[in-house]
């Protein structure tokens, strides 16, 4: 009975889907221009960002078949309709997920409507054909762009073929090489890249980060299934060459990689919220809380598996295999013949992670060729007598796992005898203190840092703005020798004025320098040479400058709690100068809340001044 | 199927002197990324002599040249072997007798998953075969295992 029913239904959809396309659209055309999908594939600003609500992100008038395609899906969809209907039609070509969206709403029905697109099918079949894996690397201070981590797909093959050969998918700006730093952080800013979506091989990536920029990185793959994932793969062929605006906090490469998981799965609620910033590991969160992480892998950087490597020799095994790197020939000797064949091995492992290390970014030498061969040989060769299965390294806790990005403080504290407190809203990041799970340790990235105190006998006055406070603390090693910096600028109140009127005077500051910092068990040295411009309407110059130093020391006490002393000062170059020594105690009650303790003597020409504070820290977002 | 013309593409690529940079064809000076551009003076460096990409020796400097384009995949231009850095990684895993590369390789080979340990364990063996001195070519490391594969009964049949 009921097949009798849908028989003459059926004839009657064919008979419909055979009228033009117009006719039997007009009253549905704009209801599907505003389900989820279309809304997805048009790349429509739902509210997720300021700038042009309501209108398409893509600001490359070759995406749009529409004369006003860009501010009406609907007119698109309507285009659309009217370029994709014929078979054979080119915009088939160009479309395959707009075409996959009309043919499933309008019953359009052909057993092969690509068969004429030759290019487009020859790349279909290059791209792998197994899971859609969101890759983080992490943190990379060097360079401004990656500072908060970086975020990109990756498209694998099959499992047991490894992950070198798959498919990376990245979103970037494409800057042009002549701008100076400067330049390129404004036009980052206000939008003056364009950005556009790249397919390049993994392996690829993993030299840039992990092997040239020793970032680690985190893999996580995504629980998209076979029909999700085929609609991500056919609409990144739809934004080949196309160009977006590239603006560094929003609309970021982050963001992007949301609108791509939502082309695959509308609805995932991804994008709903509206954001000032995209902060890379809150990608991964937003991600993770929508339950589409489905598995996690850790890729350490070379500089981190080179210190595993060593981490497994002693001090006095790590020097030679240091000295062995330079010299071969000192694998005959007495010294590296009376360790294990285990130990040897280890050692002529490190001795080449630390030669390729050193030279990865220098042009090829041929002595260092012809040492790192020979540590390979002595590998190899040791290779048969070693038993032991390899140390696995131990996986650090994931980003995800950090504190939220956002933090309001409250603080009580006492300068001098007077009573204060304080109000603080840091929007992004981290500080030396906090809490280093899930975070790159010894980095930290403090942008828009404000506090406010009140006093006794003053209402609420800025104390202290850090517009960016940035600061590097790399630990130097047998192997590795890199160079620590800063740069912290903003308003900061400090002692300023003659003798007679001496008081806290807004400066307005910027600093910065290089420095030099260790690693001993779980304490961090550090020294820093400091260098400084400040504006104080104290002083007659507009800007009067100043140089000086500082040190300090930083305990990773254990349970995420941070302690640390530090001290430093600087001449200025109107014979003032000003000298703080301070110490600090962090300590993380949960993930999103902690207990802090400031305790610091603040001295200009021998007045000083002691202020202790203790803040209660909560972070958010 | 799929696997082998993708071993193909990469085998076939790398028996012609020059590989593109890695990163794709038509990847030139004003055409650098955000990301895999760096700020400062060594990794410019970096960028610097990475420009191109002949025929990798071993020891060479390694990574890319930080650029992307957003054509097609870069797989038809040039051959795992012939990227730079990644005969060092090829040949370390060689001498461990295994790794990342080393799989990447045999897959790059057309080697099913079933033969692999077995492919490894060959080349560890001839690891100094393979590498005889540290001025070998990526085309002639190449060679010389290919030459193992024939000579390996289980292996030949990815010779053909």
């Amino acid at each position: 009975m009921p097949l009798i029913l849908i028989a003459p239904l059926a004839g009657l959809l064919f008979l419909f889907c055979l009228l033009p396309p117009m006719a039997q659209a007009s009253v549905s055309v704009a209801e599907l221009a505003e389900s989820p999908r279309w809304q997805a594939l048009m790349h429509v600003n739902r509210g997720a960002t300021l700038r042009g609500r309501g209108r398409s992100y893509v600001t490359d008038e070759n995406f749009f078949l529409a004369p006003d395609g860009r501010d009406n899906p609907a007119a698109e969809l309507h285009a659309s309709i009217a370029a994709l209907a014929r078979p054979g039609s080119e915009s088939r070509c160009t479309y395959p997920a707009r075409y996959r969206f009309l043919a499933e709403h309008l019953g359009w029905q052909e057993a092969e409507p690509f068969a004429h697109c030759e290019e487009y099918l020859e790349w279909r079949g290059q791209i792998p054909e197994g899971p859609i894996v969101l890759i983080f690397p992490a943190a990379y201070l060097n360079s401004p762009s990656s500072m908060f981590g970086h975020t990109l797909l990756r498209i694998d093959g099959e499992e047991e073929d490894g992950v070198w050969l798959s498919q990376a998918v990245n979103f970037g700006a494409q800057v042009d090489s002549s701008d100076n730093s400067i330049f390129y952080i404004y036009r980052g800013l206000a939008g003056g890249y364009p950005g556009y979506f790249s397919i390049v091989p993994y392996l690829t990536k993993i030299q840039d980060y992990a092997h040239l920029e020793n970032r680690d990185m985190w893999e996580y793959t995504l629980a998209l299934d076979d029909e999700e994932r085929r609609w991500l793969v056919e609409h990144l062929w739809e934004l080949r060459d196309i160009r977006f605006d590239y603006y560094f906090f929003d609309e970021n490469c982050s963001f992007r990689l949301l609108e791509l998981v939502e082309v695959a799965r509308p609805g995932s609620r991804l994008l709903d919220d509206y954001r000032f910033a995209e902060v890379p590991v809150n990608t991964v969160r937003a991600l993770d809380d929508a339950g589409l992480i489905e598995k996690r892998v850790y890729r350490p950087s070379k500089a981190v598996e080179l210190d595993h490597l060593a981490s497994q020799l002693s001090p006095s095994a790590r020097r030679l295999a240091r000295r062995l790197a330079a010299d071969p020939s000192l694998a005959t000797g007495e010294e590296f013949q009376e360790h294990t064949a285990e130990q040897q091995r280890l050692m002529a492992q490190t001795a080449y992670e630390f030669l390729r290390f050193r030279n990865r970014t220098r042009e090829r030498d041929p002595q260092v060729a012809r040492n790192s061969l020979a540590m390979l040989r002595l590998v190899n060769s040791l290779s048969s007598q070693v038993v032991a299965e390899a140390v696995p390294l131990r996986e650090p806790e994931p980003p995800e796992d950090g504190h939220a990005t956002k933090m309001v403080a409250a603080a009580y504290g006492q300068r001098g005898g007077d009573e204060f407190g304080e109000v603080q809203l840091r929007y992004t990041y981290h500080d030396l203190f906090d809490n280093s799970t899930g975070f790159l340790r010894g980095a930290q990235i403090e942008g828009i840092n404000i506090r406010l105190r009140s006093t006794e006998s003053s209402a609420l006055k800025l104390e202290r703005l850090d517009l960016v406070n940035i600061r590097s603390l790399a630990p130097r090693s047998t192997f590795v020798r890199p160079v620590s910096w800063f740069v912290n600028g903003g308003i900061e109140r400090v002692q300023s004025g003659t003798a007679a009127d001496r008081d806290y005077r807004p400066s307005y500051f910027i600093e910065g320098g290089p420095g030099l910092s260790w690693q001993w068990g779980s304490l961090t040295p550090f020294i820093f040479a400091t260098f400084r411009a400040e504006h104080n309407h104290a002083y007659d110059p507009f800007v009067t400058g100043a140089a000086g130093a500082s040190t300090g020391l930083l305990w990773h006490a254990g349970r995420g709690a941070t302690l640390g002393v530090q001290g430093g000062g600087y001449y200025l170059t109107n014979d003032e100068y000003r000298h703080r020594a301070g110490a600090t105690a962090n300590l993380p009650l949960t993930r999103n809340n902690a207990l802090r303790f400031d305790l610091e003597r603040l001295a200009v020409r021998g007045d000083a001044d002691t202020e202790f504070r203790i803040s209660w820290r909560y972070f958010y977002d | 199927m799929k696997k082998i013309l993708l071993a193909t593409a990469l085998l076939g690529a790398s028996m012609t002197a020059s590989a593109n940079a890695p990163g794709g064809p038509g990847c030139g000076w004003g055409n650098m990324l955000f990301e895999g551009q760096s700020g400062l003076p060594i990794h410019l460096l970096a960028t610097l002599v990475n420009g191109t990409s002949g025929n990798a020796t071993f020891g060479m400097t390694s990574g890319t040249n930080g650029c992307d384009t957003s054509g097609p995949l870069a797989y038809s231009g040039s051959s795992l072997l012939a990227m730079n850095g990644v005969l060092e990684e090829v040949a370390h895993d060689i001498a461990m007798g295994e790794g990342e590369a080393l799989t990447a390789l045999s897959v790059s080979m057309g080697v099913s998953s079933d033969d692999r340990g077995h492919f490894n364990s060959v080349l560890h063996q001839n690891f100094s075969a393979i590498f005889p001195h540290e001025s070998v070519t990526a085309e002639e490391v190449l060679a010389s295992i290919q030459a193992i594969m024939k000579a390996d009964q289980q292996l030949v049949k990815y010779t053909a």
